[in-house]
């Protein structure tokens, strides 16, 4: 039972990272209908300039802060840039934030170097509660209240506030939007921006989680988001907090029982589900 | 037309000319290699032109059909004999997975829209990654194994040769496909999906067979890279591998067979070339960041890429003398 409590700790702790990239990733698909492959690289810049400003001042409520201005800035310069000239067409979508994310990640290893760059925790997160055998590590608490609590806000913003209404309604008819005298393209890039804030929020909280942090881990996790992202089903968000969840889940169990399939256990849940479902676990409706 | 032709192909003949009698004028073995990686890349990068530029179709696991054909190939000529027959073997079986692998997957995931496909692709070749990192029984892991090859291709002249002829045979055969009915359908999915299907055209077959062809092409390409290295590690599974050919089709131009090989000798030369510099300035170390840039430019100014944009140029002149014909025609009708 304990050994239970544990693995399903860490799992949506793994979660909980993936979903924070995830939810990007969706808003950034869901609204706008661009494929932004280089969504790992704003996770990998976030994180290479957390953990730089958590080194400078030694805070890392600021590291957070400054990583998510990092995540703000390089989604206005990626959107103004990258994107914008390839609206509405998914192929060249493709191709181009997959270049970007070259430069992205090549930049990374110029600023920072080539060498992996370990990342420490704070004093006040380091170390673990000890309930019975069960152990409750600190950080890994922090990071699934932190998933929590963003999933919690972009509910209520999208549901509840004007906001909100106005991104759902640009989801369902841009140019009515725009009739109504919204400017739907500064939607768009705030939409945009935001979604980038939240990949690299999950860079800069990944940082201490996994101890070190190096260039190639953009991809890495871009991966693993684009593929709960299909689970979930493109453009919803309880559907990629749940994959995101599950993947988690799954990868923390299959670490401990089955060690040789761990890693293939994401691709093979892809697999499975886009042969049973292929639109996804939950299906937006619009 | 009929002019622009004739000066593509004596172009192309002086140019077939001059890769023959190459070896016998400059024969540095460094060079020889580089170019024998140029055909071979040239290959790999056709095959990513097949679902690309002919089909539409974008793929990200392209990696794996070329991994497939680089491990059978190393494998089976390291566990058995280095001789002519099993490098023979080697390519038989890695095709045969490579149509097992595409058809599954393309099976799985065509009908669906693109970014689907290019997704599964990706995971599936990031699982073959990691299968070739864990099962290190069969592969040695991530640092891979050198082995013996065939004692036909041992002389590195020999080898440019053969490796030439497959590039060529490869073109006119990728060549004859697209000219065939079955390329005229491929087309015709990239231009119109929804026109081509209310044709009569089970769409999926088409897609599914392309990728197919995509597939065992690659793992050729696969098998002759890592015999030009005589070592196979996992590298030939990543992400990179699959962004070279990318790289190489859309800038040498993307629906042409000629761009692709073009691509791959522009982007080979600037790769050795800019790892010569690096010794000079460490900045060139990070030359893919200039492979970058010039890929989002290509993909946004030039979209057609070296290739297509003189067949476009092409184009645009016979097209006002054609019109002049057609009236021509009419008035003294």
């Amino acid at each position: 039972m304990d050994l239970f409590i544990n693995l399903t700790i860490n799992g949506l702790a793994t979660g909980m990272l993936v979903f924070l990239l995830a939810a990007g990733l969706t808003l950034i698909f869901g609204l706008m209908d661009v494929l932004n492959f280089a969504h790992g690289g704003l996770f990998a810049w976030g994180a290479y300039s957390g953990v730089w400003v958590y080194t400078m001042t030694n805070s890392f409520l600021i590291a957070i802060a400054g990583a998510i201005g990092t995540g703000l800035v390089l989604g206005f310069i990626t959107e103004k840039i990258i994107i914008q000239p390839v609206y509405g067409n998914h192929v060249q979508q493709i191709l181009i934030t997959l270049g970007f994310m070259l430069v992205l990640s090549e930049l990374l290893k110029v600023v920072w170097g080539p060498n992996q760059i370990s990342a420490k925790t704070p004093d006040y997160l380091a170390g673990s509660w000890e309930i019975g055998n069960v152990i409750l590590i600190k950080y890994r608490l922090f990071i699934i209240i932190v998933g929590i609590i963003m999933f919690l806000c972009i509910q209520f913003i999208l549901k509840r506030t004007k906001v909100g209404l106005i991104v759902r309604a640009g989801v369902m008819n841009k140019d009515m939007v725009q009739a109504l005298g919204i400017n739907i393209k500064r939607v768009f890039m705030l939409v945009f921006m935001v979604g980038s804030a939240m990949a690299a929020l999950g860079g800069v909280l990944l940082a201490p989680y996994s101890g070190v942090i190096h260039a190639e881990m953009g991809m890495e996790f871009a991966i693993l988001a684009f593929v709960v992202v299909v689970i979930g089903g493109m453009g919803s968000f309880p559907g990629s907090l749940f994959a995101s969840v599950l993947v988690g889940l799954s990868g923390s169990f299959m670490a401990y029982y089955l060690p040789d399939l761990s890693l293939a256990v994401n691709m093979l849940l892809m697999a499975v589900v886009l042969i049973f479902k292929p639109s996804g676990l939950f299906v937006v409706k619009g | 037309m009929r002019r622009y032709f004739q000066v593509s192909t004596m172009a192309m003949a002086l140019v077939g000319f001059m890769l023959v009698v190459l070896p016998s004028i400059y024969d540095s073995r460094s060079f020889l290699i580089l170019m024998t990686q140029i055909f071979i890349f040239a290959i790999f990068a056709m095959s990513y032109d097949i679902l690309l530029g002919f089909t539409g179709i974008v793929s990200f696991g392209h990696a794996m059909f070329f991994g497939i054909g680089a491990y059978s190939t190393g494998v089976i000529l390291d566990r058995f004999d280095h001789t002519l027959p099993y490098f023979f073997l080697a390519i038989l079986v890695g095709s045969l997975i490579s149509t097992f692998i595409s058809f599954i997957v393309g099976l799985l995931t065509l009908r669906l829209k693109s970014h689907y496909y290019a997704m599964l692709t990706l995971a599936f070749s990031g699982l073959f990654l990691v299968a070739a990192e864990k099962w290190r029984t069969l592969t040695k892991g991530n640092d891979g194994f050198t082995f013996r090859v065939p004692d036909v291709m041992i002389d590195r002249t020999t080898f440019y040769f053969i490796c030439l002829a497959l590039m060529l045979f490869v073109y006119f055969f990728l060549k004859r496909i697209t000219q065939s009915p079955f390329g005229k359908v491929m087309l015709a999915i990239r231009e119109n999906e929804q026109r081509t299907e209310s044709l009569g055209f089970t769409i999926l077959h088409y897609k599914v067979l392309a990728s197919i062809l995509a597939g065992v092409t690659a793992s050729l390409a696969g098998s002759f890279y890592v015999m030009s290295l005589r070592f196979v590690n996992t590298s030939v599974f990543s992400i990179d591998t699959t962004l070279d050919a990318l790289l190489m089709t859309i800038i040498g131009g993307v629906g042409t067979l000629a761009g692709p090989i073009l691509g791959a000798g522009l982007i080979e030369f600037a790769h050795h070339w800019l790892t010569e510099l690096a010794k000079e300035h460490p900045i060139f170390e990070r030359w893919l960041i200039f492979f970058g840039i010039l890929y989002i430019v290509a993909v946004m100014f030039f979209p057609a890429g070296i290739v297509g944009t003189i067949q476009k140029w092409g184009r645009k002149k016979q097209t006002p003398s054609k019109k002049q014909s057609i009236e021509k025609h009419k008035a003294a009708g």
